[in-house]
Formats: C-alpha cells, sequence, structure tokens
C-alpha cells in the first residue's frame, strides 16, 4: 500500500468518524468539536488533491471562523438539558432513514457504475502521469479574469448579508432591539 | 486483482464515494435532529461534501473551474452560517428554545 492510499484511507476514515459523530452526539458542543474536526479532515483531503489555498481557505474560513460562531452561539443558549435530540416516532423515523438509504446508495451505484466508463479512467490517468502544476496561481488567474464578475457579485452579497444581520438584530424581537 | 487494486489505487470513484457519505450523514442529520444548531451544522457537512467532490473533479479533469466554484460555495457557507446563526438566536429569544418541537406556529 503506497503513502497516498493510506493518506486517503486514514483522512476518509477520520472524516466519516466525525461527521458521524456529529450527527450521534446528544450535547451540541460535542457535535460542533466533531464538525471542527471533520472540517480540518477535509481539509487535509484538499491537500491531497493538491489544492493548497483550498485548503488554507478551509482551515481559515470553516475551522476557523464558522466554527467560532458555531460554539460562540451555543455559549449563549443554556443548553445543559436536551429534551428528545432525536426525532421521536417508530414509523417516521425508519422513513427517514431508509430515504437516507436510499440516497446514498443511489449515488454509490451511480459511481460504482460511472468506473466502467472509460473517459474518467484515462482522464484521471493522464492527469494523475502529469505533473502538479501550481494550483494556486491558476485559481487566481481564474478567478480574476474568467469569474471576476462573480467575484464581484459575491462581495456586494456579503454586503447585503452583513446589512441583513445587523437588521434582524435590530429587529423587533432581536439580540440588539430598540426600544 | 481487482479487489485489491480498489484499495491501493486511489481513483476519482474513491473522493465521490466519500462525499456521496458525508452528504448522506448530514442529510440524515436534517432529517433526524431536532436541534437548530445541529441542523445548521449537518447543511455545513452536506456543502463540505459537495465541495470535496468539486475538488476531485477539478484535481482529476485537470481543469482549474471546479475550485473556483468551491471558492464561491464557501464563501456562501459563510454568509449562510452568519444569517442562519442570527435567526437562531432571534427564535431563542422569541421561544426560549432550540428544539424545532416546538416551533408550531407556522402549523395549520
Amino acid at each position: 500500500m503506497t503513502a497516498d492510499a493510506f493518506l486517503f484511507w486514514f483522512l476518509a476514515f477520520v472524516t466519516v468518524v466525525s461527521g458521524l459523530s456529529v450527527i450521534l452526539m446528544v450535547n451540541p458542543i460535542y457535535s460542533a468539536l466533531s464538525l471542527a474536526m471533520t472540517m480540518i479532515g477535509v481539509a487535509a483531503i484538499f491537500v491531497t488533491l493538491n489544492a493548497y489555498f483550498l485548503a488554507g481557505v478551509q482551515l481559515i474560513v470553516y475551522a476557523g471562523a464558522v466554527m467560532v460562531l458555531f460554539v460562540m452561539v451555543l455559549m449563549l443558549f443554556d443548553l445543559k438539558h436536551e429534551i428528545q435530540a432525536f426525532t421521536r416516532g417508530r414509523l417516521t423515523g425508519a422513513i427517514k432513514i431508509a430515504s437516507v438509504g436510499i440516497l446514498s446508495g443511489l449515488i454509490v451505484g451511480a459511481v460504482t457504475m460511472g468506473l466502467k466508463t472509460p473517459v474518467v479512467i484515462t482522464a484521471s490517468s493522464d492527469v494523475a502521469a502529469a505533473p502538479t502544476v501550481d494550483t494556486t496561481r491558476a485559481l487566481a488567474e481564474n478567478l480574476f479574469i474568467k469569474n471576476v464578475l462573480g467575484f464581484e457579485v459575491l462581495g456586494v452579497m456579503l454586503l447585503v448579508i452583513a446589512v441583513g444581520a445587523v437588521a434582524l438584530s435590530r429587529s423587533k424581537g432581536g439580540t440588539h432591539a430598540r426600544d | 486483482m481487482l479487489e485489491t487494486s480498489i484499495f491501493t489505487e486511489i481513483t476519482l470513484n474513491h473522493y465521490l464515494v466519500l462525499s456521496a457519505i458525508m452528504f448522506s450523514l448530514g442529510m440524515a442529520g436534517v432529517l433526524l435532529r431536532r436541534n437548530l444548531i445541529v441542523l445548521l451544522m449537518s447543511i455545513e457537512l452536506m456543502l463540505n461534501a459537495v465541495n470535496i467532490s468539486f475538488v476531485a473533479f477539478s484535481h482529476y479533469m485537470g481543469k482549474i473551474d471546479g475550485q473556483v466554484m468551491v471558492f464561491f460555495v464557501m464563501t456562501i457557507a459563510a454568509a449562510e452560517a452568519a444569517v442562519g446563526l442570527a435567526l437562531a438566536v432571534s427564535i431563542f429569544k422569541r421561544f426560549k428554545e432550540v428544539n424545532i418541537r416546538f416551533f408550531e406556529h407556522l402549523k395549520g
């Protein structure tokens, strides 16, 4: 077994186990910590795929900012005792789990069907043989030349969302409501 | 021969299956949990699963556009978390509860 394969299996195991514990932990703080571990695992998977810039952004934005936001909001709430962390009802629960199982089965089936088509395999072996390019430079060139309009629109959207979040907290019933 | 190469040779399909498993975990969290914050966390899990498949396709196809899309998805996900948590705080102030079982004002 090569180092690449071992790394992939290790990271897949860490990611799936911590993702599973996000939805199985009853205490939301433990869920948040498991989610942080999942984010770190995903960042490491990005590194194995040569997406170094995205791995850094993943660590800073998700494992840093978003997780701090989640944990801080959890600290605001008094959640020492949680009533019914999971949904009630055996029948509806069974239906929900079955629908999740059907979805995952469909996706995995589609992917393994795609294994047989030669297009994906030739493309993957082709690129795997090629030397790794500087993906950060290519990403910047694509982002600021080809997709610059989307980048600007994203900036405007962030401004709108910042204003909206402030307005939400200032509105009636918000955290900083005007008297 | 085929069974051994599945474990030693990592292809695009491995990443896609991992992404599918993580997406299904997030979906199970949204369907099964009742805590508003854990619901938001499960949505983040699903967005991350999609990011993995974007980056895997970008790497194996040799095109950078997938990574640009992941960049956009990350921005939107951070914004969505901010708005969702602001809504969660105002809901908590109103109902004194984050369990969605108690949000019955929209019930007919």
